[in-house]
């Protein structure tokens, strides 16, 4: 009993205090370095955000001759999370792929491997302290994101929504990034396998379902049946929520067409109707459980006496 | 399991590391009583940080047990790591810390309380000398002050067994002679160091007990006076006489543990002999009270001290090339 509460204070306070996320943080807040990145990062979507409006005001203007305020209001919106995405895509992976094998490069890994700390709480400490400067990142873009509602056209639940595959993705991200830190022996090696499977995920898998659709289109034709249709509808579905940017999209699409953030039904080409969910339900629950089987492995890494 | 009562805070059974056909460290036992300055001396590549790494948890054995304070460090790891502080043979320095957050940073991965750790480093700082640095980047001390910043880490946790490899390496004159009074230091606190050198004149001033090993066996181990007579069988003891020399030869001859009595020059009027002697201590303050009892006057009588590192290359020679 005791020993029971004494190892769940010890494990939610190597979580809340954990000194790994605490010695991060303060290198990483220290002097102009995390300012810089933050003013850089809102610089480049505050320009971003000004070409856009530009470009909709323009554009909208001389087709009806009077501008759609809603539409400006989306687009800029959708402007900003794209770059965001982009950003995140990038800075994610980078902010943990030194985790482990920096530590490694600086010879601290063996001074820590010697201490109490358990490998858990080092790879959660270097995870936490990334995802914590990410969602600084995140929420330091809300107020760029906020004008579009001076235009409206865009809802709290698309700005929440957004968030939440922002979070998400940024979370698979930095795991992956800590994941193969722990498995290289140079960071930069780590960096780039792990910027590789971040590309993957944001433009190979669309390249994939492009691919798979324009077979689709061919086997369509030749087998038909309804069948067949639903599960391409559904296997299209879930290679589409592995991708954050096509998940983003389908779920605005869904959120201002079909006015929902869960269940809808859709109509087959033979009338039936069946009921999907928006793409964010099950991207966040894949990418959580893909987070979680790679943190899991880094950890595995990191106990594996190394010799 | 633990033992407080264990002679042996650190004791090593049959112990073996081997990387593949290559054998580190070849059926080892060692024996570091508790409260002492154990010196682990051998040439580089005698299988001393093998041996340390081991000990610090750090690699598995490939045979036999390695046990601190009782606790096997196999079996009970964390128990292990408790109980000792382990300075590795390099500096591992983050190089975006200052010097108080490096030591709040191990406080806490050994899982001293936050509330407990500014009066703890404010110790560990005064004890090293570096109170005047706490605010100071770590990457900007020097080599020796980086030394005796490890030195604070592995105290952080109040470890009864030190685990220090190598050192003195590396740091210049003056450096090495603050950490040595360090290591004395840490001594008086009630700790048990354990160190490497690969120099035996770093760590005979100091310590108390000496492995000497060599190719990953221990060649000799013991009290530095067991290691000296242990490699030189024979003690040099020279006596100074006023007068009557045949007597005293006399009574040498029938002393136990004289081995060989020789005449030596005069010096200065003095009559001067030179007794080959293989008893310890007692048995050396016994010769010399029966010289006195029986009245001759005895004006010196001393040791010829060998230095150590004079048995160090007796008890390697013809190993190492
Ligand atoms: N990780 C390793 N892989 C292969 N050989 C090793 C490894 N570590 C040490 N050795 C070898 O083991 C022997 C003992 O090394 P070491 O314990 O470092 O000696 P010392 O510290 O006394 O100089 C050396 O021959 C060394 O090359
Ligand atoms: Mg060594």
């Amino acid at each position: 009993m005791t020993g029971r509460a004494a190892a769940w204070r010890r494990g939610t306070g190597l979580l809340l205090r954990n000194p790994v996320m605490v010695k991060e943080l303060r290198g990483r807040m220290r002097g102009a370095r995390a300012f810089s990145v933050l003013t850089i990062y809102l610089t480049l979507l505050g320009v971003f955000a000004v070409l856009v409006y530009i470009a909709v005001t323009e554009s909208s203007t001389s087709v009806s001759g009077q501008a759609d305020v809603g539409e400006i209001g989306r687009t800029l919106f959708g402007g900003v999370v794209a770059v965001e995405m982009l950003l995140i895509a990038f800075l994610a992976p980078a902010f943990t792929s030194g985790a482990i094998s920096g530590e490694r490069e600086h010879q601290t890994f063996e001074l820590l491997r010697a201490t109490l700390l358990p490998a858990y709480a080092l790879v959660l400490g270097k995870l936490t302290s990334a995802m914590l400067y990410v969602l600084l990142l995140l929420l330091a873009a809300i107020p760029l994101q906020s004008i579009a509602f001076f235009f409206g056209g865009v809802s709290e639940t698309e700005l929440l929504l957004a968030l939440v595959v922002l979070s998400v993705s940024a979370l698979f991200f930095c795991s992956v990034g800590v994941y193969f830190s722990a498995r290289s022996w140079r960071t930069l090696s780590a960096s780039l396998l792990a910027l590789g499977v971040t590309l993957f995920f944001m433009f190979g898998l669309p390249l994939l379902v492009g691919m798979i659709w324009l077979l689709a289109d061919f086997s369509l034709d030749s087998v038909g049946g309804s069948a067949f249709e639903v599960a391409m509808l559904y296997g299209t579905g879930a290679v589409l929520s592995l991708n954050p940017p096509a998940t983003a999209l389908l779920t605005q699409y869904l959120l201002v067409n079909r006015h929902t953030a869960g269940l809808f039904s859709y109509t087959l080409v033979n009338g039936d109707s069946v009921t999907l969910i928006a793409p964010w339900i099950p991207f966040t629950v894949f990418y959580l459980a893909l987070a979680g089987i790679f943190l899991f492995l880094a950890v595995r890494r990191v106990h594996v006496v190394m010799e | 399991m633990s033992a407080a009562g264990n002679e042996y805070v650190i004791e090593t059974r049959g112990l073996v590391k081997r990387y593949g056909k290559l054998v580190a460290v070849d059926d080892l036992w060692l024996q570091v009583p508790r409260g002492a300055i154990y010196g682990f001396v051998g040439p580089n590549g005698a299988g001393k940080t093998t041996t340390m790494r081991i000990l610090a948890t750090l690699i598995p054995p490939t045979a036999g047990e390695a046990f601190i304070d009782g606790y096997s460090v196999t079996g009970y790891p964390r128990e292990v790591r408790r109980r000792i502080g382990y300075m590795p043979d390099f500096f591992g320095v983050y190089d975006d810390m200052k010097v108080w957050e490096y030591l709040d940073f191990f406080a806490a991965c050994y899982e001293i309380p936050a509330r407990e750790r500014p009066a703890l480093i404010d110790d560990l700082l005064a004890l090293v000398d570096l109170t005047h640095r706490r605010d100071d980047m770590v990457e900007k001390l020097s080599r020796g002050m980086k030394q005796r910043l490890s030195l604070a880490r592995t105290l952080a946790h109040d470890p009864d067994v030190l685990i220090l490899d190598e050192p003195a390496s590396g740091l210049d004159p003056r450096a090495r002679i603050e950490v040595r009074e360090l290591l004395v230091e840490m001594a008086r606190m009630g700790k048990t160091i354990f160190f490497s050198s690969h120099i035996l004149a770093d760590v005979a001033e100091i310590c108390t007990h000496l492995g000497i090993i060599e190719a990953g066996n221990l060649v000799a181990q013991g009290t530095v006076e067991e290691i000296r007579r242990q490699l030189l069988p024979v003690r040099e003891i020279t006596i100074a006489l006023l007068d009557r020399v045949e007597d005293a030869r006399r009574i040498l001859r029938e002393m136990t543990g004289v081995a060989q009595v020789r005449d030596l020059p005069d010096e200065g009027g003095r009559k001067r002999l030179r007794v080959d002697f293989t008893g310890d201590d007692a048995a050396l303050s016994a010769l010399l009270q029966a010289l006195a009892q029986r009245g001759l006057p005895v004006v010196t009588f001393s040791e010829e001290m060998r230095d150590l590192e004079s048995v160090f290359m007796r008890a390697t020679r013809g190993i190492v090339s």
